[in-house]
């Protein structure tokens, strides 16, 4: 069924996000508050806005925020045709896959993403399709969990499988490095490119609070190489008494933040190799050495 | 911050158009070739692909999941 590649499985994905379509505003302030950090980002910059989309964008909570900001052309997009649905009532809106951007090149000159690219397979070649996309100088905004989000979930439910069943499975997807994302941001040709994260904390009265903000998320195990057996019930029961001994739940999610420019020729760069007009021994005063040789001379005397 | 009158979108009567300016700038998410907008049918065709992606209510749902064939006659 899934021939797909990678540790997604995106079709599973698409529908988890579709069931969660009718109570996704549920768990909207999970999305509003990372949509307001992510977008805080756009007050650093000068730069006015004409055409922006919000790519993974679930029931259209980003876009209209874009277009309460004064955009006058905002684009919902989400793989789940029942999200757009709900993010169509509010403008244009469309279905589609991240892996494959249905755009022509230069659509946009603002990208947001909230809270999806953390489901893609493929994500350098998302990011290229991204930049491509862009206008030169157009900005790129994500939000995605990274490295650490729902940890402790993930042990509790490792520790309670092995311990009762003897075997495991994955049932908490992996979340992507934050060097690794400003590395890829890099290699899509971003110019400008800045990962950094922050921890979110969250509160909740019992691990069954977690679960049902996840599911109105659509944010529950599509991982691919996850076990098609539901959970049994007991394992569940013990993972959860390990998580939350006490009476609260607090967890910490990562929001990894990625931003970076299609490239123009007004931004600041590092120059070419070769191109300099000046040596730096001469700046320096001193004498230069051919590098990988070894002095001919000592080295003058300190003074 | 809820929206109580989401859940139920727009009923339609007539199929509600795709936005203009939305159509000008779709391409097929394959071939990254244009488009060709059937509108009798409802459907946004990609002769590269060989795809007619469908419109419903007036939202392009651009998945190759989606698509219809253009080889296989139209069912709906």
């Amino acid at each position: 069924m899934d021939g797909s590649l990678g540790p997604f499985d995106r079709a599973t994905h698409r529908l988890r996000r579709d069931r969660a379509a009718a109570s996704v505003h549920e768990a909207e302030p999970i999305l509003a508050e990372t949509a307001a950090r992510l977008l805080d980002r756009l007050d650093d910059t000068t730069r006015h806005f004409e055409r922006a989309l919000d790519l993974g964008g679930r029931h259209g909570l980003v876009a209209r925020a874009l277009r309460e900001r004064g955009i006058p052309f905002v684009v919902s997009a989400d793989l789940s045709p029942a999200m757009v649905r709900r993010a169509a009532a509010h403008g244009p809106a469309l279905a589609a896959d991240e892996e494959a951007l249905p755009f022509a090149p230069a659509s946009f000159d603002l990208v947001v993403s909230n809270l999806s690219l953390h489901w893609v397979n493929d994500l350098p070649g998302a990011l290229v399709q991204i930049r491509r996309v862009l206008k030169p100088d157009g900005l790129f905004l994500a939000s995605l969990w990274g490295l650490g989000t729902l940890a402790p979930l993930r042990e509790a439910l490792l520790a309670a499988e092995e311990e009762m069943t003897g075997g495991v499975s994955p049932r908490v997807s992996p979340f992507p490095d934050l060097r690794d994302c400003a590395g890829l941001l890099q290699r899509a040709g971003f110019a400008l490119p800045v990962a950094d994260a922050d921890t979110l904390t969250l509160a909740y009265a019992s691990p069954f609070g977690l679960f049902a903000d996840l599911r109105r998320l659509g944010e529950t195990n599509a991982v691919a190489a996850r076990s098609r057996r539901p959970l049994p019930r007991a394992v569940l029961a013990a993972a959860c008494a390990r998580l939350c001994p006490g009476d609260e739940l607090r967890l910490p999610f990562v929001v990894a933040t990625l931003t970076g420019w299609a490239p123009h020729e007004s931004q600041p760069k590092p120059l070419a190799p070769g191109s300099a007009q000046a040596r730096l021994a001469s700046a320096l005063g001193v004498t230069e050495q051919r590098a990988g040789e070894a002095p001919l001379a000592p080295p003058p005397p300190l003074r | 911050m809820t929206e109580p009158n989401d859940a139920n979108a727009p009923t339609e009567a007539a199929p509600p158009p795709v936005d203009p300016r939305l159509l000008e700038i779709l391409v097929c998410p394959l071939t990254k070739g244009p488009l060709r907008y059937d509108r009798a049918r409802g459907e946004l065709v990609s002769e590269q692909a060989g795809l007619a992606y469908p419109i419903r209510d007036g939202i392009p749902i651009m998945l190759a999941d989606e698509a219809r064939r253009l080889d296989e006659p139209p069912h709906g």
